[in-house]
């Protein structure tokens, strides 16, 4: 016997393409993920279908060379909007092409592998309810729960920590965090100026939300490490270093400039 | 993921899933379940997994591989009761198609 397959709420959103305005965008980066983007999709899809606003799912591929956009496009889900890209641009460009065709009030970048559960939403929607412009999931603020995380990777993100508050005043917890929340003009606002497009990219958006003097809450999360991290500590954070000492330089230029775009 | 191991009558057993199935736990979730494939006396082990929050791809394949090796012992394994997130990354993998899905009676 087969039971059901999911809930009424979530049918209607795999099968109704939304037509009026949209609460929530969420927006997914992707490159080679064809095997753990899904089940991620899943998790997303049935705990935000389940709150009864209507929502969008973007993936914003980044130029993978096995067949996640093939796997993504049959899914055949109505309010899933997969954006393509010719080449690999890096995963802050591919957030970026998210965010700037996102039409919710509201948008979520989440990463592919559900290491921060979707069930944090909640929490960083309400620091936007009461008025931030940004909220950022925190793995590293007081009451976040962290697991299965080595060591190399603690050292890592302790150590880049201490680089960005005392070499570049953005006195957030944790920088990286792959769940980040934005109300859709200060998304647009910062995206249409962020200029990196590597793994620093989050940290640009933070420096910009400073400069621009928006609200930015940090908000503990549950953070599960996932199993198969393409992230290299020694590699990134050499483009960490040469990524802060662009954006000082950028900002010295004027090119963050609100009228620059 | 917490796993608990139910005896149920003559000739099935159960585990119970709670917390997110993911690469981490399929050597635990195969150390408890693979003897029960074994048994002589157990043709199907039913898996409720009403708490399972989230599973990854190497959750599914795991399920999967217990699976076949259930049902090339005659046997079967059963997954009862999947919470919305587990029944929607079911449907969308197809493996809603392969597993025999039973709900609460």
């Amino acid at each position: 016997m087969t039971a059901p397959t999911s809930s009424s709420t979530y049918r209607s959103w795999a099968d109704t393409p939304n037509t009026g305005p949209i609460a929530w965008s969420v927006v997914i980066p992707t490159y080679n993920e064809s095997e753990r983007v899904v089940p991620t999709i899943g998790a997303i899809a049935a705990h935000l279908s389940s709150l009864g606003s209507p929502w969008e799912l973007i993936v914003a591929d980044d130029g993978s060379t096995d067949d996640t956009v093939e796997v993504l496009n049959a899914l055949g889900l109505a309010n899933l909007q997969v954006l393509v890209a010719e080449q690999n641009g890096g995963k802050g460009s591919a957030v970026r092409r998210g965010v700037l065709a996102a039409q919710g009030d509201v948008i979520l970048f989440a990463d592919a592998d559900q290491s921060t559960p979707i069930e944090q939403f909640a929490s960083l929607l309400s620091c936007i309810e009461g008025g931030a412009d940004v909220a950022i999931g925190s793995r590293a603020a007081a009451g976040a729960h962290v697991s299965n995380k080595s060591m190399a990777r603690k050292v890592f993100s302790k150590g880049l920590n201490l680089l960005v508050r005392f070499g570049f005043g953005v006195h957030h917890a944790d920088t990286q965090c792959g769940f980040k929340m934005f109300t859709t003009t200060a998304g647009r606002q910062l995206f249409q100026r962020q200029l990196i497009d590597q793994f620093s990219f989050d940290l640009e958006i933070l420096y910009l939300a400073k400069k621009f003097g928006m609200r930015v809450d940090e908000v503990p999360v549950e953070w599960i490490d996932a199993p198969g991290s393409t992230v290299d500590p020694a590699k990134v954070a050499v483009e960490f270093l040469k990524d802060m000492a662009v954006i000082r330089w950028n900002d010295l230029r004027g090119r963050y400039r609100r009228d620059n775009r | 993921m917490n796993i608990e191991t139910q005896h149920h009558d003559n000739d099935s057993a159960g585990l119970v899933l709670s917390g997110r199935f993911d690469a981490f736990e399929t050597d635990a979730f195969r150390a408890t379940i693979d003897p029960l494939l074994a048994s002589e006396s157990t043709a199907k082990v039913r898996v409720t997994m009403a708490d399972v929050n989230f599973i990854d791809s190497s959750g599914l394949a795991e399920l999967v591989r217990s699976m076949k090796r259930a049902r090339e012992a005659g046997g079967d394994i059963e997954l009862h009761n999947p919470s919305d997130p587990v029944r929607v990354i079911l449907e969308l993998t197809r493996l809603d198609l392969a597993f025999t899905i039973t709900s609460a009676e």
